[in-house]
């Protein structure tokens, strides 16, 4: 007879295999600890983004346990190493012991900037919007930042890779541009598979949905999703029209998974307007703080409370949007 | 090499004793499972060597795997050969032909057929080259690229042109018009409108192309390139240069841009760079069966052109769908006999039933041979000897009943083909089948509705005697029609069952029920037990059979549980069904949907263990009846917590597991399978993947769950409680969360409505444990019912431990949703009584309640899993047609058969049948007494026209287009008919010496168990049989869940190939699962009946497989080369 430990690999926010990475132009990870990713925005109280924050002016709390913040890094800025006195230094050719210890090699560029999955709904929910959402799909991805990356994912009934994460935009747009109008909508099968995805990838992470919302053919609910994009870390944004309030559900979902995971919905009147979206998500991109840290010692195995503090004396102007925790998984 | 009496090609070599020693080393290590031992030993000893016996010896263990090193091997053979060693060189040389044709090498395989025929004084050659397909005389064009129309209308882009008409003309059939309520007529769909749409905008963009049919743009500011922008619906936004980005200007037009992949990204790209852009826009040539002229009346020629009236016109696609797919013999005698506007009239008929007509020596063949000519004669009012007379009177008779009786009984064989074709049985079941009124026919719905009367001919069970077998004796049956407690079935039948004497009165008045459209509830009736019969050495009692054809209705979704043990006893069924009943009677509706769930997962699980062997069939009966006596007395949860517990304990110690074991690693570990010592790490990788879904799911483990109710037992009785169980249990109570409905409760109450097992989680929530044992205190009776609180629990997991094993690839669904087991509903929505009905997926695409979830019994969980899971494949195309019932049928298939106690013998021998049926095709291009037989044994499992398709490939020399029709299960079948009697192949050679060898492992039996699949509805069973039938076409009632059911070839392709890589069978286990994921992934399929797409998509991953398997192998050898 076999016997084995009830939990088998402890795998949270950065699994073993960068598998969407092109080889030779993005480094092998191999990561297999509980390494936790955050992302978070600050904005001060007229909602404008609070920048040149340092490590030292935060405080992370998991469940009220402090944590030690290993790498700290705001906007498309390479992430630095942060020293047990709180001061910095770049990464390259300066692993930290402890992530050397764990297998983590921080070494790379590839930290730089945010993968970003964008998830096009192709159903025919979406027949008469399909071409202008096309369209603004890929004025969106023309926007983002040289530094990231994107790759281009359809739904409808299946998931579909159109275009697997890249740099170059000609190839994510050549991608989006070869997407088949399909049947039925499993959005939330599709947004998980793509969170799986997004989930072996080093780094910042997020996923835009473009989707005018109603699902029927999903067999997985909206916040087991939502709970698992908390898990691992990666905001999910909605990007929708007016049609979705067609559907008395959709909206609604769009609202909580968005909120509750650090991303937003936007709702524009059509397709072609959703020009403030995009310009929305590209500064939330542009100035949010990505710390990484190992959990300290916690009993917990359920959800696990986040809380980021800032330390300065404008702490109480300032208002901080970050996912509100995650639940250690037992791996998938 | 003389081995065990057989002859190998190198017979005459045998007589060193160096050779006999190699071979019998190589022999020894692949026995024991080294083959790539085996294959490093005979390559070393050939290499540097000029000896051909070992080379001989090489070469053929090469051959044996299907390795392409073969045929050099076999070269150095012949070239080493001595003089006067005439038989070994016409041996050699002919198998060297063979292997020519099958690489395409024209050119060496008529040198090693000149070569055979001079050593063996035959005269065989090759026949002449033929073009590389038979081009029909009329072709048309349809503007642009053919992957554009492709992607249009729907169609798999790797269909070869001949097959782009029919397969759109089934599209049109069933896809492209619907009726209109405000009038007879038919409107055309979203999906023709846009085929329609795009032919229009396909013609625009052909005329930009010009003469040369090549879309030019010199730069981005030109006239052309307004006009193409127009065409497509889009406009430049931004000036020419880097600032431009095309964006839709109209709507309609860029929909079809996109949807047909016009490259705009490129176009976009050049306009930005300013560089010209020149696209290829030749129109597609494609073949029109008899030519346009045959199918357009002169007035249609005048409306357009041919493409335009086929889409416009569904008759004509219902005609040309059924022609084609026809045997080209038959459906040349149609059209001469025949106008096209008069085989319209019954082209629904045909489009059905047509597919097995069939043209041998001049005359029709008839199912039952010459013996039911006559009779058949008489039925169609023409005869077979005048062929397209027969078949048309055929399908114009009575609305399709004949034809469709004719299909049936053409795929029968064996005794049962005999007794349904005597000529007077054959009127007199057609006479029930056809009634009175034969409006409307079964070929009249979009998928045929003789459903009952394929599954009552294909599953009759008829004695050796030629008698039809009638479970339990005529009385069971009579009295099922007389009497039926749920109502007659019918009045006339009812009454003509008080005369019934025989068994055909039975079959006749099932034939007479297969014409309504209503449930055939006694067909299933008949079927099921017949099924639950078919494998028993002692018939079922009379009163037993009684008992469950008046049981049928509660719990026939049970009886697969018995089909799949034959050696079950009476008294064992009937104390299922009593315990069954017994469980009924609970009056509390969360008790009783708790012991039902106990107790089937108790019974799933001697299941599992019969089916791998870890119990005894002789002792199953015992077993299963020892596991749910306990249920008997379950009237509240505190019974149902001891009758579980003592139920599983019954069936570790059938199994064998020894008494003070952890009972929850037991059990992992015996519904894992049991596996040999050598075989640890793949076992342990099949555990660790189980125990991922375990924890996934948040369930408690068997064993803390035990320890804990002892503990309480012995609290009770003045000993303290285990506060680190305690808590240990307690903390894993509260991780069980609510059901994420994702939506307010106003949302909910709106929307969702409620379930059972809301409930039960909300009770197991509840509970505090550590709260609950305070409050006892030393109270022994309130300790105890704390036992009885435990019950739910237990029943999570043991039906958790159902869903680990049958968990399949991925599991997403269980590896997301952590109350996925919990939430299994064994009452039914809103309170519906589903307890012991199959297994149905219930609540996808339905957001507002909180994902999917199984509904029912057990007794479908396995194809419910796959069900959930299919849609989380991801096609390796866009969007391409994963479709379903076929999908969940190729799941189980992967992970309900386990491969631990298959040997290496039994892999080696599907490999080898393979093999030799591939090498059979082969020699029958230049051996035609051998082609005539080969193609006779292939027909009876292909459809006429495909066998007339690999005829034609064959004489024409093209030996790997013949086998792109052939499936692998035909392979099979080819191979052993022929290995027998095949003195002079050293492959079939192996096979009868396998078969010497290991009689046992080898045997019909063991081969059908190990790569045979489930069929739950064909058969009843999820046991894996291989039933060798002709591959069914989609049913009514059950879409294309039957036709993936007799589609057998997945894992016999993935044996031979695990053979040809030499991987270990117990790896089958991993590999198998991931190689149907794969296939599944690679499928682009263009309809419900398109096989040829999975044929492909099987073949795609096995030259994935077989690639990475050779590199490594070239490694290996490298690195042995070096050293």
């Amino acid at each position: 007879m076999i016997r084995l430990a009830a939990g088998i690999a402890c795998i949270c926010a950065w699994h073993a295999q960068p598998a969407l990475a092109q080889e030779g132009q993005r480094p092998v990870f191999r990561v297999k600890v509980d390494m936790v990713v955050l992302s978070f925005t600050v904005t001060d109280n007229k909602g404008r983004y609070v920048n040149g924050l340092k490590p030292k002016d935060f405080k992370i709390t998991e469940d009220g346990i402090g944590q030690k913040v290993a790498t700290f890094a705001e906007g498309n800025r390479p992430p630095v190493q942060v020293l047990e006195d709180g001061s910095v230094k770049p990464l390259a050719g300066a692993v930290s012991e402890e992530a050397a210890a764990k297998g983590v090699d921080l070494r790379s560029d590839a930290l730089v900037g945010t993968n970003v999955f964008v998830l096009f709904d192709t159903s025919n929910y979406m027949y008469r919007g399909f071409v202008y959402a096309s369209d603004a799909i890929a004025d969106f991805v023309r926007g983002l930042d040289r530094a990231d990356s994107v790759a281009v994912y359809t739904y409808s009934r299946n998931l579909s890779r159109a275009a697997s994460l890249t740099r170059d935009r000609g190839d994510a747009i050549m991608g989006l541009r070869k997407a088949v109008a399909g049947d039925d909508s499993a959005l939330y099968n599709a947004l998980l598979l793509t969170l799986r995805d997004a989930a072996k990838v080093p780094g910042r992470k997020v996923v835009i949905v473009f989707s005018n919302g109603p699902d029927n053919a999903s067999m997985v609910a909206p916040d087991d999703v939502r709970a698992v994009a908390e898990d691992e870390g990666i905001p999910i944004y909605v990007i929708s029209t007016n049609d979705v309030n067609k559907d008395s559900i959709s909206s609604g979902v769009f609202k909580r998974i968005s909120q509750r995971t650090g991303g937003k919905a936007y709702f524009a009147k059509t397709w072609q307007r959703q020009v403030e979206a995009f310009e929305s998500i590209r500064e939330d991109l542009g100035n949010s703080y990505t710390v990484t840290y190992y959990p300290q010692a916690n009993v917990n195995e359920g959800f696990r409370k986040i809380n980021v503090e800032i330390l300065s004396d404008a702490a109480k102007k300032y208002r901080v949007r970050a996912r509100p925790g995650y639940r250690p998984r037992g791996g998938f | 090499m003389r081995i065990a009496g057989l002859v190998l090609i190198t017979i005459g070599l045998a007589a060193a004793l160096n050779g006999d020693d190699l071979s019998s080393r190589a022999w020894d290590l692949e026995s024991k499972g080294e083959a790539a031992a085996a294959r490093e030993l005979l390559r070393r000893t050939a290499q540097g060597t000029s000896d051909a016996q070992a080379w001989g010896a090489y070469a053929e263990f090469l051959d044996r795997h299907r390795d392409p090193a073969a045929r050099g091997a076999y070269e150095k053979a012949l070239s080493f050969l001595p003089e006067g060693s005439a038989r070994d060189r016409a041996a050699i040389a002919r198998r060297l032909a063979a292997l020519d044709l099958l690489a395409e090498d024209r050119d060496a395989a008529a040198r090693h057929l000149k070569e055979y025929s001079s050593a063996a004084g035959a005269q065989f050659s090759l026949p002449a080259a033929a073009p590389a397909a038979e081009q029909p005389a009329a072709m048309i064009e349809i503007p642009g690229p053919l992957r554009s129309f492709a992607r249009m209308a729907a169609l798999a882009p790797d269909l070869g042109p001949r097959d782009v008409l029919p397969a759109l003309a089934r599209n049109v059939v069933t896809n492209g018009y619907q009726a209109i309520s405000s009038s007879e007529g038919l409107d055309q769909t979203e999906y023709l409108k846009l085929v329609i749409r795009y032919m229009s905008q396909a013609r625009e963009l052909d005329k930009l192309g010009g003469p040369d049919k090549v879309i030019r743009l010199e730069s981005c500011e030109t006239a052309k390139t307004a006009d193409l922008l127009k065409v497509l619906g889009y406009r430049m936004r931004g000036g020419c240069g880097s600032d431009v980005v095309l964006e839709t200007v109209n709507a309609t037009r860029a929909f079809l841009t996109i949807d047909s992949g016009f490259p705009l990204a490129d176009l976009e790209q050049a306009l930005r760079s300013n560089r010209p852009y020149a696209y290829d826009y030749h129109p597609s040539r494609i073949p029109v069966l008899y030519g346009q002229d045959y199918w357009l009346s002169a007035k249609e020629k005048a409306q357009g052109e041919f493409i335009d009236v086929f889409l416009g016109d569904p008759s004509i696609c219902r005609l040309y769908l059924a022609l084609a797919k026809m045997d080209p013999a038959v459906s040349a005698a149609l059209r001469d006999g025949s106008s096209v506007l008069k085989l319209k009239a019954f082209a629904h008929v045909l489009d059905f039933y047509g597919g097995l007509f069939e043209i041998r020596e001049g005359k029709a063949v008839t199912p039952g041979g010459a013996r039911s000519e006559k009779t058949w004669a008489e039925l169609a009012g023409a005869a077979p000897d005048k062929p397209a007379q027969f078949f048309e009177r055929l399908a114009a008779r009575d609305d399709g009943w004949l034809a469709s009786y004719y299909d049936a009984l053409l795929r029968v064989k064996g005794p049962a083909l005999g007794y349904l074709t005597e000529p007077e049985r054959l009127k007199r079941f057609y006479a029930a089948i056809r009634g009175k009124v034969t409006s409307p026919g079964p070929a009249r719905p979009v998928f045929r509705a003789n459903t009952d009367m394929m599954l009552l001919t294909t599953r009759l069970v008829v004695t050796a005697d030629g008698r039809p077998f009638l479970p339990g004796n005529l009385g069971v049956w009579k009295n099922l029609f007389i009497h039926h407690p749920n109502g007659k079935y019918d009045a006339k039948l009812a009454k003509a069952a008080v005369g019934w004497k025989e068994a055909d009165d039975v079959i006749e008045a099932l034939f007479a029920l297969c014409r309504k459209a209503v449930d055939n509830e006694p067909l299933k009736i008949f079927m099921a037990v017949s099924d639950l019969e078919r494998a028993r050495s002692t018939p079922l009692k009379a009163e037993t059979v009684e008992r469950l054809v008046r049981d049928y209705r509660a719990y026939g979704a049970q009886y697969s549980l018995f089909a799949e043990t034959p050696s079950l006893d009476d008294q064992t069924i009937v104390a299922f069904l009593d315990a069954a009943g017994s469980l009924n009677d609970i009056k509390d509706q969360m008790a009783r949907a708790d012991a039902a769930g106990s107790f089937q997962a108790v019974a799933s699980i001697w299941q599992i263990f019969a089916r791998q062997g870890s119990i005894s069939p002789e002792k199953a009966g015992a077993a299963l009846r020892d596991a749910i006596a306990p249920f008997d007395s379950v009237r509240k949860e505190r019974d149902l917590f001891e009758a579980g517990r003592a139920g599983l304990r019954a069936l570790l110690a059938a199994a064998g597991a020894p008494k003070d074991v952890n009972v929850q690693d037991a059990t992992l570990d015996l519904l894992a399978g049991t596996a040999m010592r050598a075989d640890a790490d793949t076992h342990t990788q099949v555990i660790e993947d189980m125990i991922r879904v375990f924890e996934a799911q948040r369930l408690i483990s068997l064993q803390s769950l035990f320890d804990l109710a002892d503990n309480l037992e012995r609290a009770a009785a003045g000993g303290k409680v285990d506060t680190a169980l305690l808590n240990k249990v307690a903390a894993r109570i509260s991780e069980i969360q609510a059901p994420r409905a994702s939506l307010t409760s106003g949302e909910k109450n709106q929307l969702g409505y409620g379930y059972w097992t809301d409930k039960h989680i909300d009770n197991q929530r509840k509970l505090n444990l550590k709260a609950a044992v305070d409050k006892a205190g030393a109270d022994a009776e309130k300790l105890r019912a704390i036992r009885g609180a435990l019950a739910p629990f237990l029943r999570d997991t043991l039906v958790g431990l159902n869903y680990v094993h049958y968990a399949p690839p991925g599991a997403q669904v269980l590896y997301t949703n952590p109350v996925f087991v919990r939430s299994h509903d064994f009452v039914g929505v809103a309170g519906g009584n589903q307890t012991w009905k199959r297994t149905e997926v219930y609540g996808s695409g339905w957001p507002a309640n909180a994902g999917g979830r199984l509904v029912g019994s057990l007794s479908g969980l396995p194809y419910a899993l796959a069900e959930t899971e299919q849609n989380f494949l991801i096609p390796s195309r866009e969007q391409a047609l994963i479709w379903g019932d076929l999908v969940p049928q190729m799941l189980i298939s992967s992970t309900i058969p386990r491969w631990w106690n298959v040997s290496h013998a039994m892999v080696h021998w599907v490999g080898l049948h393979m093999t030799y049926g591939e090498s059979l095709l082969a020699e029958s291009v230049f051996d035609p007494a051998l082609r005539a037989r080969v193609l006779d044994s292939l027909s009876k499992n292909a459809a006429p026209a495909r066998a007339r398709r690999v005829s034609e490939e064959i004489q024409a020399g093209r030996v790997v287009a013949a086998l792109d029709e052939v499936t692998p299960a035909e392979l099979y079948i080819l191979g052993s008919e022929f290995a027998p009697d095949a003195k002079e192949s050293s492959i079939a050679g192996e096979i009868r010496r396998l078969a010497l060898e290991n009689p046992e492992q080898v045997s019909l039996a063991a081969i059908s168990r190990a790569f045979g699949t489930p069929k739950p509805t064909l058969s009843n069973s999820y046991g894996p049989e291989l039933l060798n039938l002709r591959t069914f076409p989609t049913l009514m009632g059950y879409s294309s869940r039957i036709m993936a059911e007799t589609w057998e070839s997945n894992l016999l392709y993935y044996a031979a190939l695990a053979d040809e890589i030499h991987a270990h069978p117990a790896e089958l286990n991993l590999l198998i699962p991931a190689w149907t994921q794969l296939t599944v992934e690679k499928i682009f399929a263009t309809h419900l009946e398109d096989w040829p797409a999975l044929l492909r998509s099987l073949r795609a991953v096995g030259d994935e497989v077989r690639q990475k398997a050779r590199k490594q192998q070239a490694a290996v050898a490298a690195g042995a080369g070096a050293e």
